[in-house]
């Protein structure tokens, strides 16, 4: 039976690619965060020339992250393809 | 900037989602053609495939690892909700959910973090909040509620129940398509978690749904009357209960039931998926360690048919249901949980 705080999960052979995966994610999580707060502050400026700081902090309606899908994808898809160890040129044979 | 706010909390949960649909439809699927592709393959066992496979561990690590962020990260759900506590709380003042006499939490139950929640779903009284919000985000694909209503709706193809029982209810996702569906129906629904059942309670109000009776109680010791009921249902519960419990629901359906009526549950097993392989069975329970759901395998290795015969069940059938309108194609390439109808009747 687990426990709470049971052993930290392992995936890697070194840990410490484990942990260095989720320093990675902890700062791409920090840079999408940043990307989305610019987006409305440049959508706020173009609108009304002004910061309206409650509405900035407000949470994103769906309908508004859907418009958004295409862009946060492929931002996710630039972060982690190299995950998928794929080349994107033909090369010559090691 | 330097607290979490509510645009920061929705675009880091977003970004999650995102990264989950990435591991969705590319990591499983490259994993796949790998693992089929894999020079040994008959002859290797698949952990050893994937122990020969540089893609596995970060596919791995993904599943685990976005789960615990969306849940207990910075931008995480136990502690963006955690901010809005005075207000959840008084939500839910008014919601009173009687408890059966004599109720026991199982000892299983808070044992674990089921799905990396922290606490658990009983730890805490905005549990059922953080669960609900969670559930929005489960299937990066898919609208993770419309599959309830799928589900309600193939009942419905072969059974108009008139007293409906939903056990292992949570906060209503899978109690409210049953009563929407069968307006006329009364309906029971139990849960352990009273956050949980309290949180139900309150999106009914607000749905206008008032035929509904939520009560806390083990599924396995409802207290409720013997042949009280047409349809014994759950959905997500089967694979949260160990193999004592698992066995015990069945009887319990069978003691609750009308001579004639239906035991439906929608739940996750991997071994009747089309096309499903040991590479399916490997999958699977990974993820039932790396998302702290432990019964996944005893559930996948359980004698479910075998089970439901003793017990006196007929017309007994154990299908995969589509959650979409491609999932059950042959070459479907894309990470989903196993989804299994099993439905017996009552003798009459």
């Amino acid at each position: 039976m687990p426990t709470p705080h049971a052993a930290e999960q392992v995936f890697f052979k070194d840990p410490a690619i484990d942990r260095l995966m989720g320093v990675t994610m902890a700062l791409a999580t920090e840079v999408y965060v940043l990307r989305d707060r610019l987006r409305a502050l440049e959508t706020q400026l173009m609108d009304k020339g002004a910061v309206d700081a409650q509405s900035l902090n407000q949470e994103v309606a769906p309908e508004v992250l859907a418009q958004h899908q295409a862009d946060r994808d492929a931002f996710v898809a630039h972060l982690l393809s190299p995950l998928l160890g794929q080349e994107s040129s033909r090369g010559i044979q090691p | 900037m330097s607290t979490v706010n509510a645009r920061a909390f929705s675009a880091a949960q977003d970004f999650l989602l995102g990264a989950k649909k990435f591991w969705t439809t590319q990591m499983y699927p490259l994993l796949r053609e790998q693992d089929r592709a894999h020079v040994a393959h008959a002859a290797t066992p698949v952990n050893a495939r994937m122990q020969d496979n540089d893609l596995y561990p970060f596919y791995a690590w993904m599943e685990r690892h976005l789960q615990r962020m969306k849940y207990a990260g910075r931008y995480g759900l136990a502690p963006w909700h955690e901010t809005q506590r005075p207000a959840l709380e008084a939500a839910l003042a008014k919601q009173n959910v009687p408890t059966v006499a004599g109720f026991q939490v199982p000892a299983y139950y808070p044992s674990f973090d089921v799905h990396q929640h922290p606490g658990g779903l009983m730890g805490d009284s905005l549990a059922g909040f953080v669960y609900e919000r969670g559930a929005r985000s489960t299937t990066p694909l898919d609208k993770h509620f419309d599959l309830h209503h799928r589900f309600t709706r193939q009942v419905g193809a072969f059974l108009k129940p008139q007293r409906i029982l939903d056990v292992g209810c949570g906060f209503g996702k899978s109690t409210r398509p049953f009563a929407l569906q069968f307006a006329q129906a009364q309906v029971t629904a139990t849960d352990l978690s009273m956050p949980c059942l309290k949180l139900a309670q309150h999106l009914d109000a607000q749905e206008n749904i008032t035929h509904v009776r939520y009560l806390q109680a083990d599924a396995c010791a409802t207290g409720l009357d013997d042949a009280g009921y047409d349809l014994v249902t759950s959905t997500m519960l089967l694979h949260e209960l160990p193999t004592t419990h698992l066995s015990e629901l069945f009887v319990q359906a069978h003691r609750l039931l009308e001579p004639g009526g239906w035991t439906v549950h929608l739940d996750f097993l991997p071994q009747v998926q089309p096309g499903a392989d040991e590479f399916t069975h490997f999958m699977h329970a990974g993820h039932s360690v790396r998302n702290n759901e432990p019964f996944m395998q005893s559930l996948a290795a359980f004698d479910l048919q075998g089970h439901l015969q003793s017990l006196g069940f007929t017309d007994i059938s154990i299908t995969p249901f589509a959650e979409n309108d491609q999932a059950l194609a042959p070459a479907y390439p894309y990470w989903r949980f196993p989804w299994t109808v099993v439905q017996a009747r009552k003798a009459l």
